[in-house]
């Protein structure tokens, strides 16, 4: 319905990373409301791409009910290398789950305006990468129907889990990060709920969006309270995201293994998540923002300032590449320096140079205003990043365990068809959540765009707005005024 | 089990069954009888009237024999409730001193093996099937009269697996009953040239060796830590001398090939193949060292050092392998030197070894078979099908005879190309005895009920000379038990007092006539003048033998010692040779000779010579079981029937071969890593000179420390590793306010916070004979994996042997690393280290903290313990495990409907009853056998006492035929273990990591000077 104007069009260069963001195309509430609410359509495209979901998660749900029937056999461990492509995606989708958290919490802190566009995105998939990072420490279980042991619930034999145990953080830490980001991504919702609510015909879906919408009726006291209630819940997720991959990192920083034992690992695997977050953002908002006709909305200034802070996190893991490096020559342990000689000269050190080249190397490009600008470029590369990171967390759990204190058990590692089909399955998993409510809720926040819009274009003028989309003034209006 | 079996010792009552068996029910033992996992319905206890001696879940022990080699080794055979369910060597035996090997513990395997022959066997439409006993007994009976009648008896023949006691002579008389001549004692892969020499030399086969008694020792390719004569006694002696300090003997091995004895040598002389006899006369003056240098390809220097250190003149050993010339001049050599009566004991030979048939004798009667001039073929034990060379076509001879009976208890190559298969009784199962040494009768008693309906042959053959009347009156015991107390010296009375103890002093009647040394006329070629490029050595496999051992998982699945390979057969390629050719491990390469040709993998292994390669035999058979079908490659295939010319002993190593790479490449199945220690002082050595100058830990104290420590060496103090909070708690060292302690109040009721199990591993007696690995899987219940049947598409060798085992996942709770010690690049002069490495029982443990759900934790006794039950499969605490000893249930191995099942009917029987079978997803690992130390716990508690010092030990230190380990409480100064970690060589493995480990290693001592100097 929308003609989009040329990329290039009027399109500013100024330092947007602040609250003074503008979106000259968009001029009206109305225009904000139906552009955005067309995308929940549904569409051929979008129905294949379910299907095609569907179908990785079914491959990969079969997999697993598989190896659960054989053994864990079935996947490609090769002891000591006792963990392996299952704790690899799951930090990976950890890490995922870190960049919706502080772009819609820190950066809504920091009033970095650019944020308004994407972090509804960006949110959601953050619910849903933790969803999937939070099956994979199942998965990975000898006897995954025992996995509420982890779990201190009150039980007549009187046994607790080892608090000790990093594992045991990790189950406290997912998941009050997952209750909180999902809590997070649901009061961000409940204005949008109430236009959904407003614009639905179907009876039974209106009484849904109204119960969802907490019967929202856009008074200035709940405007007041909510406004409150997001800044309170924006402060709370906000030590999570640095808290959540610390102790993620401390499933390995705790333990003893040459490569793992290091007190650098939460602050650079907090920057490593961070990154990898952005990454994925690229990866789902620029195909959205083109199939959903919104590149008006999430402008080349919004994906400049997000590439630059993808930059900067690039450059703290690249840092942290270094240091780790640094710090095993200086430690003076033969077993932790012949480690790292062993991960880049050793049998993993294409691992090694995919993870040092895509995360340290590449993203050194965006450098560059005009490749920041870039879409293909900037979808590509995250492509590399996202690939990248898998590695990192390779090249970290793998060689590590493969090349020990024990020489005699040095061992290599392959992954089976089994790996690949639940790794695959990981990905229809998350992309079938993701493509399921981009057709059920708005992609992108309605009524924090709508702030956005000049207040003197708030009411479309004249049949002669961009879309010729005529509308008259006042309709909806309990919606449309803020 | 038979009705006068005798228990060795009665159970002590020291409270009433009753109690004992609540006892056991409230200690929560794992007495779940996991024996049964059938479904049909089976007795939990198989009596209808129990025996007095019987107590449900109390073992009771029976001493017996061990029949897996000629030796006859005491064994006492651990039964409970009906089964015999692990072997161990008999203390009171003076030939094994209460070890044992691999082979003979491994017998159980054989006893339970679920492709055994279950009834008697019959040839109808060229397919074995089923008949009765009663149909097969009058079978025979009726051929053994057509061929009477036809007055062939005289060309039947009887082939039996050689072995000493009463059967042989029991056998020939049996024979000449019915006219037929006397039976052929076939042992394949016996050192005949040897027994030959020995005999000319001493005029006994084999006489006992005193390494002990020895300043030096010298092997011209004598394997006797393996398969050269009686292993187990030559290994306690061995290790007894070597545990002497600086007063050890040094050992010098000579041969083409470093064996699993030759790792075990101080220095290695590579000569040529064939070129011992050289070097021997060389050393004894007969010959110039020069020409022996030249022919052997070793320097001058070498030679002429072990000369002129010989010329000293300390007590000496020499020992020879192969051909009757080596051997002799072997003899001679320790003649000259003074050292028959000193070290060779002559007047105590191994009588095992008498009256063994030669190969040559074997293959004269093949030929008669071939030629159609043998009435009937009768064969027990032996399997000359696979054990003879391939170009011997023994099938193809086989097929000329009309009837072939075969008494072997699994279907081998040989039975099934027989006409009747009437099973023998495994040696579990049976009566028997040896005369293993002069004035010593062992007796062999069963331990059970025969597991399938098999039937002794000897009772067999009773059974079918009583069907005949002119012979009745010749064999009037009714049963060979009968027969054997009729025998025995001294009656019943005195068979039955002697069966406590397994073995009694008197002598059989012999009615063998010593046997003479036949010689032949196939003699070998000269070994130069065969067509090849490299030199081939065969030699019977340490574990699998002359390849008996191949339808027994464990000894398939425990890594060979030398090239810690499993599962497979490779071609040892020398390092230089390896270079040259550009050979890598795992590189197929197809082996030629003019009688055949094989293709293997190569194993690159720097102790052989670049002009030789080396393959064990044992593997390759095409019959025998799901456990040795298909498994490996026979080297037999190589090697031409050829004998030593003055022994009739086949010539093993006669040949050359032509080597080449198919280019194609099969991944090794092997468990080993790096064979480097990349100088973390895992295994660790000393030179014997700094024996003396290494200061006690007392003295270090003393001095402030003394020697400077590296990374990993020992402080020679022993942590005693209860630092950790819960075992600083367990030993009541943490301020406590109330009385809720439980176990860890060194006040409670089970007294167990005091103390502190571990463990030394004396390196100096260790020869990396792996038979501790056996006795952990026999006695713990552990899984083998690397069955063909047991691997997964998902594996990477789908459909092969080893599968599972290529992705690391064996499960032996203690392995053998065999670490090369030597330059970047290893030349001969390289050392070999083996460390038995297993669970350390950390007292600050890595694996304790990460387990989320306490699945290991610390016992009150400072054990780690692994809780299989609570244990969800993380795997965490073997990431964190410095040592790498935790091993993780992959698959179902425990459940019986899977393919990856280890213990397929009946040989689920073997399973220890006190030992939980681990399920799918969970963590186990070594834990110092708790099941012992609780049942001696429960024991002493019974019986009112306390735990004596050395009263138990586990199953790995009790087996160890090197007694290189020994376990105790080491917070209590009584025991044995305790006086050991003060041993200044004591050590810590990874010490730097403060693991506090329980396991003590005594560092490998080293001799590089010259004896006497």
């Amino acid at each position: 319905m929308t003609a989009v104007a040329p990329e290039t069009h009027e399109e500013r260069r100024d330092n947007i990373a602040t609250a003074d963001v503008q979106l000259p195309l968009v001029k009206s509430y109305t225009q904000v409301t139906d552009e955005i609410l067309d995308t929940l359509k549904i569409t051929k495209a979008w129905l294949t791409g379910l299907a095609i979901a569907v179908t990785c998660l079914g491959i990969g749900a079969t997999a697993w009910i598989y190896q659960i029937y054989m053994g864990l056999g079935v996947a490609g461990y090769h002891p000591p290398v006792m963990w392996g492509v299952y704790i690899i995606t799951f930090v990976f989708w950890v890490g995922i789950g870190h960049a919706g958290t502080l772009i819609s919490a820190i950066l809504y802190l920091f009033r970095a305006g650019f944020r308004t566009t994407i972090y509804r995105c960006a949110e959601v998939m953050t619910v849903f990468a933790v969803m999937t990072a939070g099956l994979f420490p199942i998965l990975h279980l000898g006897r995954p129907w025992k996995f509420f042991w982890l779990i201190p619930y009150p039980n007549w034999r009187l046994i607790w889990p080892q608090f000790k145990s990093p594992l045991v953080w990790d189950v406290f830490a997912i998941l009050t990060y997952l209750t909180v980001s999902a809590t997070f991504l649901f009061i961000g919702l409940i204005p949008d709920l109430a236009v959904l609510r407003d614009r639905e015909t179907n009876p039974l879906r209106k009484k849904i969006y109204g119960v969802l919408s907490f019967g929202w009726r856009n008074s200035d006291r709940e405007w007041r309270h909510f406004a409150r209630a997001y800044l309170f819940l924006a402060a709370f997720s906000t030590p999570l995201v640095l808290s959540v991959h610390s102790v993620v990192s401390f499933d390995f920083a705790m333990a003893d293994v040459p490569g793992w034992h290091t007190t650098i690992f939460p602050p650079y695997f907090v920057a490593g998540a961070i990154f990898s977050g952005i990454g994925m953002v690229f990866t789902i908002i620029i195909p959205v923002r083109r199939w959903f006709k919104l590149k008006h909305y999430v402008t080349l200034n919004h994906l400049d300032a997000a590439a630059k802070l993808c930059l900067f996190t690039s450059l703290v893991v690249g840092c942290a590449y270094l240091t780790e490096f640094f710090i095993a020559w200086y430690s003076g342990s033969e077993t932790e320096q012949a480690y790292f000689v062993n991960r880049v000269f050793g049998q993993w050190w294409w691992a090694a140079w995919i993870m040092l080249t895509c995360n340290g190397i590449l993203p050194m490009m965006l450098f560059s205003q005009k490749l920041r600008r870039n879409t293909t470029f900037l979808f590509t590369l995250s492509i590399f990043i996202n690939l990248g990171m898998w590695y990192e967390r390779f090249v970290i759990i793998v060689p590590s365990l493969s090349h020990e204190f024990e020489p005699w058990q040095w061992a290599p590692y392959a992954p089976t068809y089994i790996d690949w089909a639940i790794l695959l399955g990981s990905f229809g998993w998350f992309s079938m959540w993701f493509l399921l409510f981009v057709k059920q809720l708005p992609v992108l926040a309605i009524a924090e765009i709508k702030e956005i819009v000049p207040p003197r274009m708030r009411h479309p003028v004249s049949r002669l707005s961009l879309d010729g989309h005529g509308e008259t003034p006042g309709t909806d209006a309990s919606n449309e005024v803020l | 089990m038979s009705e006068s079996s005798t228990p060795v010792e009665e159970q002590k009552q020291g409270a009433s069954r009753r109690t004992f068996l609540k006892v056991l029910g409230a200690a929560g033992a794992t007495t779940a009888a996991i024996g049964c996992s059938s479904n049909t319905g089976e007795k939990l206890i198989p009596y209808l009237v129990q025996p007095d001696e019987t107590v449900p879940g109390v073992s009771n022990y029976y001493a017996s024999t061990c029949r897996e080699c000629a030796a006859g080794c005491g064994v006492l055979l651990e039964v409970r409730d009906g089964r015999t369910f692990k072997i161990e060597g008999n203390p009171d035996h003076p030939l094994n001193r209460g070890a044992l090997c691999s082979r003979g513990q491994a017998s159980v395997q054989g006893l339970y093996n679920p492709d055994r022959y279950r009834q008697p066997m019959l040839r109808k439409n060229g397919k074995l099937s089923p008949i009765s006993w009663t149909q097969a007994i009058q079978l025979l009976e009726q051929q053994l009269a057509t061929v009477q009648s036809a007055g062939k008896a005289g060309s039947a023949l009887f082939i039996n697996q050689h072995e000493s006691g009463s059967f042989p002579g029991f056998l020939d008389a049996w024979l000449a009953g019915y006219g037929m001549p006397a039976h052929l004692s076939y042992a394949a892969l016996a050192d005949g040239g040897v027994i030959a020499a020995n005999r000319q030399s001493y005029g006994v086969a084999w006489p006992s060796l005193d390494f002990t008694a020895a300043k030096l020792i010298v092997s011209f390719g004598a394997d006797f830590l393996e398969t050269w004569g009686a292993n187990v006694p030559q290994q306690l002696s061995f290790a007894d001398a070597r545990a002497k300090g600086a007063d050890a003997p040094r050992f010098v091995y000579v041969g083409p090939r470093r064996s699993l004895t030759g790792m075990n040598a101080d220095q290695w002389i590579a000569c040529k193949p064939g070129s011992e006899l050289a070097i021997a006369n060389a050393l004894g003056g007969s010959g110039s060292i020069a020409q022996a240098a030249q022919a052997s390809d070793v320097p001058v220097a070498t030679l002429q050092a072990l000369a002129t250190e010989l010329a000293k003149g300390p007590p000496s050993l020499f020992l020879a392998g192969g051909s009757f010339d080596v051997a002799l001049a072997v003899n001679g050599l320790n003649q000259k030197f003074g050292n028959v009566g000193r070290s060779v004991l002559s007047a105590r030979p191994i009588e095992s070894f008498e009256g063994m048939s030669s190969d040559a004798e074997l293959m004269d009667a093949i030929e008669r078979m071939r030629a159609g001039q043998v009435s009937m073929l009768l064969v027990r034990g032996a399997n000359p099908v696979f054990t003879s060379p391939k170009s011997a076509k023994v099938a193809d001879a086989m097929a000329k005879v009309a009837f072939k009976v075969s008494f072997s208890s699994y279907p081998d190559e040989t039975s099934e190309l027989c006409d009747l298969v009437l099973p023998d009784n495994h040696a579990i199962e049976s009566w028997g005895d040896a005369q293993p040494l002069p004035g010593v009768i062992s007796l062999q008693q069963p331990g059970m009920d025969p597991v399938y309906e098999t039937r002794a042959t000897a009772d067999v053959l009773l059974a079918v000379a009583k069907g005949n009347p002119k012979l009745a009156t010749a064999h009037p015991a009714p049963s060979y038990r009968e027969y054997l107390i009729g025998r025995y010296p001294g009656g019943t009375a005195a068979f039955t007092a002697a069966l406590i103890k397994g073995i009694s002093s008197g002598a059989l009647a012999s009615e063998r006539a010593k046997k003479a040394v036949v010689a032949t006329t196939r003699t070998a070629a000269n070994i130069e003048a065969t067509s090849g490029d490299t030199y081939l050595v065969v030699y019977p496999s340490p574990l699998l033998d002359d390849g008996s051992g191949a339808n027994k998982p464990w000894l398939q699945e425990i890594p060979d010692p030398v090239t810690k390979v499993c599962w497979q057969t490779v071609v040892e390629v020398g390092s230089s040779a390896a270079a040259r050719l550009a050979i890598d491990s795992g590189d197929v390469l197809r082996v030629e000779t003019a009688a055949g040709a094989i293709t293997a993998p190569a194993y690159v292994y720097p102790g052989l010579r670049g002009d030789t390669i080396a393959i064990a035999f044992g593997r390759g058979h095409t019959a025998y079981g799901r456990y040795a079908m298909n498994v490996g490659v026979n080297p037999g295939d190589l090697l031409p029937v050829a004998f030593d010319a003055k022994s009739g002993a086949q010539a093993w190593t006669s040949t050359k071969v032509k080597v080449t790479k198919t280019g194609d490449f099969i991944p090794l199945v092997s468990s080993e890593g790096s064979a480097r220690q990349h100088g973390r002082g895992i295994a660790q050595a000393i030179d014997a000179r700094d024996l003396g100058i290494v200061p006690t830990p007392a003295e270090a104290e003393k001095t402030g420390g003394g020697e400077e420590h590296l990374p990993g060496d020992a402080s020679h103090e022993f942590l005693p590793g209860l630092r950790a909070p819960v075992a600083q708690d367990a030993q009541g060292d943490l301020p406590s306010d109330d009385n809720m302690k439980g176990m860890y109040d060194p006040k409670h009721w089970s007294g167990m916070a005091k103390r502190r199990w571990a463990m030394t591993v004396d390196l100096a007696r260790c020869t990396g004979c792996s038979a501790c690995v056996t006795a952990c899987y026999a006695e713990n219940n552990i899984a083998t994996v690397g069955a063909i049947h047991q691997s997964h598409s998902t594996s990477g060798l789908e459909g092969q042997p080893g599968a599972n085992i290529l992705r690391g996942r064996e499960m032996a709770w203690i392995r053998l690393e065999r670490y090369f010690e030597g330059g970047e690049t290893l030349d001969e002069s390289f050392e070999t280290r083996f460390v038995p490495m297993l669970c350390q029982q950390c007292g600050n443990a890595p694996c304790e903290p990460v387990c989320p759900v306490y699945a290991t934790y610390h016992s009150p006794d400072g054990l780690n313990v692994q809780v299989y039950n609570r244990c969800v499969g993380t795997r965490y605490c073997s990431n964190n495990c410095p040592y790498k000893v935790r091993y993780f249930n992959w698959f179902g191995y425990g459940e019986p409907a899977r393919p990856q099942y280890a213990w397929p009917e009946r040989m689920n029987w073997q399973l220890n009853p006190d030992v939980t079978v681990r399920g799918k997803g969970v963590m186990e690992k070594c834990t110092f056998c708790v099941q012992r130390i609780r049942e001696s716990e429960h024991r002493a508690k019974l019986e009112g006492r306390a735990v004596e010092a050395d009263e138990f030990t586990t199953s790995c230190a009790q087996a160890c035929p090197s007694n290189a380990i020994t376990f105790g409480d080491a917070a209590d100064p009584a025991w044995s273990v305790t006086k050991m970690i003060a041993d200044k060589r004591a050590y810590h493995v990874f010490e730097e990591l403060n693991t506090f480990t329980a396991v003590v290693y005594l560092k490998k001592v080293n001799h590089t000077v010259a004896a006497g100097a």
